[in-house]
């Protein structure tokens, strides 16, 4: 269940109620949410490495680009849920399946 | 503050989403069963009943009957009992613009091999007895629910109807039935007034038949 790309960036599960989401749905439908969660240190390359050295020699004015982020790379099936109205709802995309430094 | 009374089927819905599998499958059929394709047609409804047949299929009973056969009180006419009509999304897998006669729908079923076998399945194995203890003739639940479980994406979808007492009826009904009247009426009490597969139900939503939970071994 756990994906190790780099050391450190990994697959972490938490048991919620959907209304927890704060996506605005009323109902009383419960689900586990994973995410991913973790340093990406280990996974730098030198791009990183000379974007860290010049955002410190402020040589990018005030350009601050994105180093290696520990993101999910696959996402969870499908979440159906009934709400309170009797309307069913999908979510997709919602929970990560696959962690990875990118 | 009163604590508010236990929602079978609610309980029911939270297991499936926590269960990979069920979560899985039961996104799988609602997706198709809720998604308007045209402005004439609220959904496809071959595709809402073939992944309604998947779910029945794949999904372990402990969690599909679980929604499907949820027991709810009698005064509960409401938050419990609807969420389980809506188990099998009925506006789509259920509902038509008109009703068909019960025995001209009997007929269309027949053209169809998984439908007809199903069909025949349902009737030899909630065959009611009233001088058996359990109310039917072959004195298993687990083979009777699994044969009404199996008419779920056939055209002989059936579902519960909202009354009292536990009924279920495909969507037809026995109006203009001419001279076949009293066989088409036949016919739908055995989805109405069926109380083998009504003992059956109960027992499965009272937790007190717990054979349906496992595999039955071969005797």
């Amino acid at each position: 269940r756990i994906s190790v790309h780099s050391r450190g960036c990994l697959l972490k599960e938490v048991h919620l109620n959907v209304t927890d989401l704060g996506l605005g749905y009323q109902t009383k439908e419960e689900l586990i949410f994973r995410y991913c969660s973790g340093p990406c240190v280990e996974a730098e390359t030198n791009y990183d490495k000379i974007l860290n050295n010049l955002t410190h020699n402020k040589k990018l004015d005030k350009d601050t680009p994105s180093r290696t982020c520990c993101r999910p790379i696959a996402f969870d099936d499908d979440l159906s849920f009934l709400d309170d109205n009797v309307v069913y709802h999908t979510l997709k995309k919602h929970s990560a399946r696959k962690c990875g430094c990118v | 503050p009163a604590v508010a009374r236990d929602n079978n089927c609610l309980n029911a819905a939270k297991a499936c989403n926590l269960n990979d599998t069920c979560k899985k499958y039961r996104s799988s059929y609602i997706s198709p069963c809720t998604s308007r394709v045209s402005t004439a047609e609220v959904c496809n409804k071959r595709k809402c009943h073939k992944a309604l047949r998947q779910f029945f299929d794949k999904v372990p009973p402990k969690h599909s009957y679980g929604m499907l056969f949820c027991s709810c009180p009698l005064s509960d006419q409401t938050a419990c009992s609807e969420r389980r009509r809506q188990t099998i999304v009925p506006a789509c897998s259920y509902e038509e613009k008109q009703k068909p006669n019960c025995l001209e729908l009997q007929a269309s079923c027949k053209t169809n091999y998984i439908c007809r076998s199903r069909l025949a399945d349902f009737f030899v194995n909630c065959q009611p007895e009233p001088r058996s203890l359990s109310g039917c003739l072959k004195e298993n639940y687990a083979d009777c629910l699994l044969a009404y479980s199996g008419l779920i994406g056939t055209v002989m979808t059936p579902n519960y109807l909202r009354s009292p007492k536990i009924s279920v009826s495909p969507f037809c009904d026995c109006s203009n039935s001419g001279n076949n009247k009293d066989e088409c009426d036949k016919f739908t009490e055995f989805f109405t007034e069926n109380t083998c597969l009504r003992n059956a139900i109960q027992a499965f939503g009272n937790g007190t038949d717990v054979g349906v939970w496992q595999p039955m071994s071969p005797v």
